[in-house]
């Protein structure tokens, strides 16, 4: 069996023997399914029943609040009486106390309570119901508007669409900078993550004292590339178990919770008090189906815009240029910081070779924001051929569309430095590897790498 | 069996051996001698390919020493270690392997050391659990688990305790007496004295003693080792 066979397969069995890279593999879906679930559950989970009383002073609010499954507002009549109830009746847990008017219109409102303070949910339902009911008195009383006119006003919808005037094709911006993001995100994260293992792995190697034994036996070039390419296997592994776990996590939870979902989407009944003076009512009847209409085109719009956006979008390509640049965007990056190991004999003094190292991918991650504006502009351009950059500004580029020529050649020119890097990473890497307790500075690396 | 010509070899401006030629006998044991930081580490890495020499050859059974010649040699460094997250059995295999023996050939192998060393037990056990002392019994295992004709310790003594010591030294006459040639870096002169059939007393980078164990403390009548070392180095001085 080949000696660097030998080489990776232990580097990936090891690896993929621990603990940390299972914890590492369960813990991102869960934490994907996480953030999936608990707003949903949340949602649904049933709120404590809670009575408000109200008492209006000014004589615009009585009567006027809406009691609906988790909040009962009563009539107070007098501050006083409600006062009692609040302290004697278990079903009062607030009072709602609007002052006399002293200018045209109410400027303050009381909620009380008695020792527990009312919910989250209470008081903005009760804010929430006190700017609508003033709304609908100055709009009905004030200017003479009525409940259709405002259903009108309110359901007005106009859908803005990014057309390429040539082809009439839709653009769907949002959702390729979403996808652009993440995939550029993605490489990232992959490269710096397994690059640093690499670069772990050589350090454990050399301080554990085993590396002069080892080369004895393999060459110290496959001792490292072994490395690099173990770790590599490793990081492709944990990305597809990523992938499929989070499709089984979500899959399940979709199953096992549809009542849930369902519960969720359906809006709670509102119960109208009859209480309420008539126009007030037909006010809100109509203003809850505008609300409706508009939520319900709103949604139909978003989800439209997501589903035809990716369509739009040629996964095909997509996933192969993901492959590429995150199979050779990290083995750039994995060589050096394997050179990186093997010059230090602790993580502290590794910082000052692995900051410089990673500046190129940090800084096209932060300047990420600023290309969104023009993905296609000169800089983004330039950034997305420059080998030690393109494979985060690519990604995020390619759901935009990117003209052939620049892919390739941005492909040609990665295939050909991470030779080169890895050619040098060696020749710091054979050189460092043996050296104990000397601090290498950049200018030695600089003499390893021409001589 | 290897024959040393001339060996030159600098660190930028620091001269590690200079000139250096020596000659190991097949089936001797042969002793590098010397204080510390006199170039024998250098020499010994040398050999082993490890580092590559300015100048001078290096001929193994009469012909220039290739990799493959290297991969035969059984070598233990000065600065050896394990790793520490794996259990020894699966590290004994692997280090076995890469020095080309096959699976079931290494672990048959292996079985039969642990068996006779008694150290059977320790199979599954992680290395970071055992002692130092058991860690280089691991380490000399797996040194000449291949059969190699020709062994290199460096400073094998620096280290063990006195009974691996001494486990040592004996495993070291029984691999001579099976036919290996043995090459090991000291400074204790008292077991090169035990053990060696040529040594070579290596000073600031030079050869400047070297034969055979019995002409050279013929011609040194009264003295021991020790004596002969410091009045060498001190005359040199």
């Amino acid at each position: 069996m080949n000696k660097i066979l030998l080489v990776i397969q232990r580097e990936y069995l090891t690896r993929v023997r621990k603990p940390s890279f299972w914890i590492l593999t369960l813990v991102v879906p869960l934490l994907l399914a996480g953030i999936y679930a608990i707003p949903i559950i949340l949602a649904t989970r049933p709120i404590e029943h809670a009575g408000v009383m109200v008492v209006d002073q000014s004589g615009i609010f009585s009567g006027q609040f809406r009691s609906h499954r988790n909040i009962t507002y009563y009539e107070g009549g007098s501050l006083e009486y409600a006062r009692r109830q609040l302290r004697q009746n278990d079903s009062v847990d607030a009072i709602v106390y609007i002052p006399a008017r002293e200018t045209t219109l109410p400027q303050q409102a009381y909620l009380y309570y008695q020792s527990d303070a009312p919910s989250v949910a209470v008081q903005s339902d009760v804010n929430v119901q006190l700017q609508e009911i003033l709304r609908n008195c100055i709009l009905l009383d004030v200017h003479g508007i009525t409940p259709e006119d405002y259903a009108l006003l309110t359901s007005t919808h106009i859908r803005l669409r990014t057309q390429d005037i040539e082809t009439g094709r839709d653009g769907f911006l949002q959702v390729k900078s979403v996808v652009g993001i993440v995939l550029a995100f993605l490489v990232f994260m992959a490269v710096f993550l397994f690059g640093s293992q690499v670069m772990r792995g050589v350090m454990e190697e050399k301080s554990s004292r085993i590396v002069e034994v080892v080369v004895c036996s393999v060459k110290p070039f496959q001792l490292m590339m072994g490395k690099v390419v173990g770790v590599g296997l490793i990081g492709l592994t944990q990305f597809a178990l990523w992938v499929a776990l989070s499709g089984v996590a979500m899959g399940g939870l979709r199953l096992a919770n549809s009542g849930l979902f369902e519960q969720a989407q359906s809006k709670p009944v509102s119960q109208i008090s009859t209480k309420g003076a008539e126009a007030t009512a037909q006010f809100q009847a109509a203003r809850i189906q505008a609300e409706q209409y508009e939520a319900g085109l709103g949604v139909d719009n978003s989800v439209r815009e997501l589903v035809e956006g990716m369509a739009n979008i040629n996964f095909g390509l997509l996933l192969g240029v993901f492959l590429f640049y995150f199979i050779f965007g990290y083995f750039l990056y994995a060589s050096l910081f394997a050179a990186v190991g093997s010059m230090v004999d602790n993580e502290t003094d590794s910082q000052q070779f692995t900051v410089p190292l990673t500046l190129p991918l940090l800084l096209s991650l932060l300047l990420l924001p600023a290309l969104l504006n023009a993905p296609s502009s000169s800089l983004s351009q330039w950034l997305s051929i420059i080998p030690f950059t393109s494979p985060v500004v690519m990604l995020f580029r390619i759901p935009f569309g990117v003209p052939i020529w620049q892919i390739v050649l941005s492909m040609a020119l990665l295939l050909a430095t991470f030779p080169l890097c890895t050619w040098a990473a060696a020749k710091v890497y054979r050189r460092s590897i043996l050296r104990y307790g000397q601090k290498t500075t950049w200018r030695q690396v600089i003499e390893h790498v021409v001589k | 069996m290897l024959q040393i010509s001339h060996i030159t070899k600098n660190f930028g401006s620091y001269c590690a051996l200079n000139d250096v030629s020596l000659q190991v006998r097949r089936g001797s044991v042969f002793g590098l001698l010397g204080p510390n930081g006199a170039g024998k580490t250098t020499l010994i890495r040398i050999i082993n390919h490890i580092i590559a020499p300015d100048s001078g050859t290096l001929l193994f059974d009469g012909h220039p020493m290739t990799d493959a010649d290297v991969a035969t040699i059984g070598y233990l460094p000065e600065e050896r270690g394990l790793y520490k997250k794996m259990r020894v059995g699966e590290q004994a295999i692997y280090l076995a392997r890469l020095k080309g023996l096959d699976k079931a050939e290494a672990e048959r192998r292996l079985h039969q050391w642990f068996d006779r060393l008694e150290i059977s037990s320790w199979w599954n056990r992680r290395v970071e659990e055992l002692s130092k002392g058991m860690q280089q019994k691991v380490q000399f295992v797996v040194t000449v688990l291949h059969q190699p004709q020709l062994l290199i310790f460096d400073e094998p003594f620096s280290g063990f305790d006195p009974v691996n010591a001494d486990l040592l030294k004996r495993e070291i006459l029984r691999l001579k007496s099976l036919g290996a040639t043995i090459i090991f870096s000291t400074h204790n002169m008292s077991s090169a004295q035990e053990l060696c059939d040529d040594i070579a007393l290596i000073d600031q980078s030079r050869v400047v003693l070297s034969g055979s164990l019995s002409h050279i403390r013929s011609q040194h009548p009264g003295l021991d080792l020790d004596r002969i070392f410091i009045n060498t180095v001190t005359r040199h001085e």
